[in-house]
């Protein structure tokens, strides 16, 4: 019971009126971002967070950080939906969690029926929300009493299997994952060391003192990067866009489309809670099961109405799953988690079993604004289809130039140093080259914000044992953690070593 | 490319990996009482990060010529990359001396007109909107600080 009366309290912040505005302009800009090529859910989040920084300076520090995260979220799910907007009208995916929308949903729009498929993408998206929802609901208190027991040895193998899991599925070689791991955690050792206070790599360089911002960091790799990208591959779209048509589904669309809605939901769920797995396999799988069971699989590929309602669904089910192990044992199995989390830090919000005693109005605010979000991402986009169809047009020309020039106001206005700026440019340039080169990104991102927080755990476990390592390995939990955390990374290198075909996520 | 990139990425990372661990030896005796001190992470993860490196080049050097001939390149755009990077560094670098209004305007119009040529009106209007409109949502409405123009414009 007392679940639900923090539930309502939640629901009563989420529909202050701020908060709605701001859940409405998440969504309404994520939904922009996802159907916008060149920026995914990733950069949309990490270029908002100053955005959303500034909006909020005038509030208390609590319900700025529930009104940031409220609008940050409704971004990130946006962003999903709007991804899938781009694979039905032009066939080119907004992001790699929509890539399997594409084999069906373009078809459908070729035969005239982009509607349909936009309609039955977002109701689909809307029904996995409120089922990842409710299962986050049911789940964010008991999980949070657990992780609440452990001490620090038992958080610091949590940490590492979190690690562990997002480098081994990540990208295509698993040791250029493992270096952008490793990377990633030691640019965040830079700067003034939490638990001694000793300066470190600073070379007495006062703005090195604070350590490199994640923000910067996340923003330069992400969103620049993709701008560079797209400059330097004159990748600028033109594709054809296939007009929309009649936008509500028929009630034989509804009634096909029902069970995979279900089943991607559910699928899509458990995956998304995995860390590491995420919304791309999420979709991938679920296709593929749908394939699997369906009467007659040779439709697939053909303009099925199925093979858009289950990846969708599944798609949007996983981004709400892998809300829970970000807030409830504060590790974020994600790119997009990892930085949401980066933003929950930087307004003094840390993560985790704590979040639910000591900030229970964000954590719950949280929960009832993304019900309210996806509530308002029906009621946008089935009026607004075609609004959202026509963003597609946006000529690169402009948009390329002013991605660069809300990067840099972004930062400025967070940082106020012109070392930042520069910062920024380096991190876009390494993160185009990097990422050209099979080199994931959303490992050093993760590593980055994850790093202080693994540093204080194991030294507060080693400082409890004497500098005795094999305390990770005598307490049972730590240990089985840490084993899972082994077989993460071993399981698919034995298959690739037996010549299997792993499916890996490539946005993370 | 990719194959030559690795080879230089994996010396990269291995040179930063040794500088990391020997620049932690330095880090060592300051630590107080406890014996696990703030240079046992960084030298760890530093000696990780050299060993898979070490990897990385093993599997370059036996690598597989599949991968390094499969496709063609596309050619890639330098000169618009470059001035853009170029632009975007001489932005950031001069931001706080010529102000927020004046640097982002001009960034922005150079920005447009090097990814499409003419159309010089549209460009204008979009770069002049953009950066006073940002300027003034976020100093007025907001009340943020921004260095607004260059102080010898005496504009505030």
């Amino acid at each position: 019971m007392e679940t639900l009366q923090f539930l309502a309290d939640g629901f009563a912040s989420a529909l202050q009126w701020q908060n709605l505005l701001f859940a409405f302009v998440g969504v309404l800009i994520g939904t922009a971002v996802g159907v916008l090529p060149g920026i995914g859910p990733m950069s949309g989040v990490a270029l908002l967070i100053p955005v959303t920084a500034t909006l909020t300076s005038g509030q208390d520090p609590a319900s700025a950080a529930t009104s940031a995260i409220i609008l940050l979220a409704g971004v990130y799910y946006g962003a999903m939906y709007g991804g899938s907007t781009t694979s039905i009208l032009l066939n080119t995916p907004g992001e790699s969690s929509s890539v399997v929308t594409t084999l069906d949903g373009y078809q459908m729009a070729r035969q005239g029926r982009a509607g349909a498929a936009l309609s039955i993408a977002a109701i689909g998206s809307f029904v996995a929300g409120i089922v990842a929802l409710v299962a986050l609901v049911l789940l964010a208190k008991p999980l949070s009493e657990v992780a609440i027991k452990f001490g620090p040895a038992e958080y610091f193998s949590l940490m590492l299997l979190g690690l562990a899991a997002v480098s081994g599925l990540a990208g295509k070689s698993m040791t250029k994952a493992l270096i952008m791991t490793v990377l990633g955690l030691l640019l965040a050792t830079i700067g003034m060391d939490n638990v001694s206070g000793v300066a470190r790599f600073t070379y007495n360089v006062p703005v090195l003192y604070s350590g490199l911002e994640f923000l910067t960091v996340a923003v330069g790799l992400f969103a620049l990067g993709e701008v560079f990208k797209t400059v330097l591959h004159r990748d600028y779209g033109g594709g054809e866009i296939i007009k929309v048509g009649r936008v509500l589904p028929t009630r034989q669309d509804l009634k096909e489309s029902a069970g995979p809605i279900a089943r991607g939901s559910l699928l899509g769920f458990f995956i998304g809670v995995l860390p590491g797995a995420g919304a791309t396999l999420a979709s991938f799988f679920s296709y593929i099961m749908e394939k699997k069971l369906s009467r007659n699989p040779e439709k697939f590929g053909k303009g099925a109405i199925a093979g858009v309602a289950a990846p969708e669904s599944a798609n949007n089910a996983a981004s709400g799953g892998a809300m829970i192990p970000l807030l409830t044992l504060g590790i974020p199995g994600s790119g997009t988690t990892a930085i949401l989390m980066g933003a929950l830090i930087m307004y003094n919000v840390q993560p985790g079993p704590l979040l639910f005693e000591d900030h229970p109005g964000v954590a719950w605010g949280l929960i009832a604004s993304m019900f309210i979000g996806n509530l308002m991402l029906l009621v946008l986009n089935m009026p607004l289809v075609k609004v959202f169809a026509k963003i597609i047009e946006t000529p690169p020309k402009y948009l390329l130039p002013i991605i660069i020039a809300i990067s840099v106001f972004g930062v400025y206005a967070v940082q106020y140093t012109t070392f930042d700026l520069l910062l920024l440019i380096g991190c876009g340039i390494a993160g185009y080259f990097l990422a050209q080169n099979d080199y994931p990104l959303a490992p050093l991102v993760l590593g980055l914000v994850l790093g202080p927080m693994i540093e204080n755990n194991m030294r507060r476990a080693l400082t409890a044992s004497n500098g005795d390592f094999s305390i990770f390995l005598t307490k049972p939990i730590s240990l089985a953690f840490l084993l899972v955390a082994v077989l993460w990374l071993l399981v698919p290198l034995l298959l690739k070593l037996r010549g299997k075909k792993v499916i890996i996520n490539e946005e993370a | 490319m990719n194959r030559i990139f690795d080879r230089y990425a994996g010396v990269a990372f291995l040179l930063v990996g040794a500088a990391f661990v020997w620049e932690s030896r330095k880090i060592g005796e300051s630590s107080y009482g406890s014996n696990v001190g703030p240079d046992i992470f960084p030298m760890g993860l530093g000696i990780l990060l050299i060993l898979l490196s070490a990897r990385l080049l093993y599997e370059t050097l036996r690598g597989r010529m599949t991968d390094a001939a499969s496709g063609e390149k596309p050619r890639l755009d330098y000169k618009r990359f470059g001035i853009l990077v170029g632009a975007a560094l001489l932005y950031a670098y001069f931001l706080e001396d010529i102000g927020y209004v004046l640097g982002t305007f001009l960034f922005l119009l150079l920005g447009f007109q090097v990814i499409e040529r003419g159309r010089w009106l549209v460009s204008l209007l979009v770069s002049a909107l953009f950066s006073f409109g940002v300027y003034y949502l976020f100093v007025q409405v907001l009340e943020g600080t921004l260095p607004g123009f260059p102080s010898w414009m005496n504009l505030g």
